[in-house]
């Protein structure tokens, strides 16, 4: 049994410690494909966040009654349950936001992070460890694309969140995916630096 | 696999696929009016922005650019006639654009408004910028051509968005091209 962590300890964890993009590097294409502008990375994040927590707690709560042969169809049928769940409340209810990332909301359902967490986490332990498991996930995920997203939209249009700062495009490349990637190894190799110089830690990697 | 596996298994899969259904049925009831409202009102709304002097607009027939359902308009105030607004498809990079041209009774182009597209974001989306399609305004069919250079006789081209910007231009002008045809072919009295 693993040890048992407090909320807090949960959310931090999936904040900085196991952050999907910078620690784990899993879920690199969306990470890439909707952080073109903050906005669209923020509203990613919300709607991933969302399906995190629900998957994490469905999964929790049946984690007994599955049988352990089937267990991945059961997640992925969850995950497609919830995927579908909110994007027909986005295009409902947040149309404006919906016309821009709705393509990329159905692929959540296909995100590795999501599944991961399902996996390693939420079958194996209770329903408020997993939702607050889900949600420091999720905030972690969100402040990753926000902060590429940050990046990506500054350098590539010269604006942030639709509006523009400089009336130029500084960096025409960074919101191309080539950009994308970029940014993301970057931004990852600024994390590993200082999770070794200040917390002693090894690095993403692990060596 | 015993038996105990197989039934547990069945019933694992059934409990889950009725619930998940229940989940999404319900929510479907709940949001599918509300998207079938707004996608209508949208198309409402461009309507009137495309062709804001006209207080009706008159549905006049339908045609097939791309083999994709289109329609066109006669936009009217009072009983006097004012243009039409014919909707277009443009073969993009990734997508089909679908837009609204609005042109005068002189078939110059008064507006361009775009409805639908997924061209890349960032790059290609800038089509839906005003700067864009305000250079259609007051454009004939001749001129609705893109060039790579600044002009302000043709369409200049997005930096790095060359094929949406031919796509958006290609659909306006098949639309210009199409209503020319038919009003001229259908003598007005």
């Amino acid at each position: 049994m693993i040890k048992q962590r407090s909320n807090w300890e949960l959310i931090k964890n999936g904040i900085f410690g196991e952050n999907t993009i910078f620690r784990m590097a899993i879920s690199l294409c969306p990470s890439i494909a909707v952080t073109t502008g903050i906005r669209n990375a923020f509203y990613m994040g919300i709607a991933v966040i969302f399906v995190q927590v629900m998957v994490n707690v469905s999964v929790s709560a049946i984690r007994k009654i599955i049988h352990p042969r089937i267990r991945i169809p059961i997640f992925m049928l969850i995950i497609a349950g919830w995927v579908s769940v909110i994007d027909m409340t986005m295009a409902a209810f947040a149309r404006p936001a919906y016309k821009e990332i709705g393509l990329y909301i159905q692929l959540i359902v296909a995100f590795a992070s999501i599944f991961a967490r399902a996996e390693v986490f939420a079958s194996k332990n209770k329903m408020t460890s997993s939702a607050m498991d889900g949600l420091g996930m999720g905030i972690g995920f969100l402040v990753a694309l926000v902060l590429i997203g940050f990046f990506r939209e500054l350098l590539g249009k010269g604006a942030l969140w639709g509006m523009p700062i400089i009336h130029s495009k500084p960096m025409l490349i960074m919101i191309m995916p080539t950009g994308g990637f970029f940014a993301v190894g970057f931004l990852m190799a600024f994390f590993n630096w200082i999770d070794i110089k200040f917390f002693g830690g090894k690095g993403a990697s692990g060596v | 696999m015993t038996a105990k596996d197989m039934i547990s298994i069945m019933f694992n899969l059934t409990v889950l696929y009725l619930i998940g259904g229940l989940i999404l049925a319900g929510v479907y009831a709940k949001t599918s009016p509300i998207m079938y409202q707004n996608e209508l009102k949208e198309k409402q709304e461009a309507l009137k922005e495309v062709m804001p002097q006209a207080d009706e607009m008159v549905k006049l027939g339908e045609w097939a650019p791309h083999h994709k359902h289109a329609e066109y308009f006669e936009g009217e105030r009072g009983a006097e006639k004012l243009g039409y607004v014919v909707q277009g498809f443009g073969k993009g990079y990734s997508s089909y654009i679908n837009l609204f041209v609005a042109v005068d009774k002189d078939f110059v182009v008064r507006n361009v408004k775009i409805l639908h597209h997924a061209e890349t974001p960032g790059l290609g989306d800038e089509i839906m910028n005003e700067s864009f399609t305000d250079q259609f305004k007051g454009k004939t069919l001749d001129h609705l051509v893109v060039v790579k250079r600044e002009t302000d006789k043709d369409i200049q081209a997005i930096t790095g968005a060359t094929i949406s910007s031919r796509a958006v231009t290609e659909g306006v002008r098949e639309g210009v091209k199409m209503i020319m045809e038919k009003m001229s072919g259908e003598v007005k009295e």
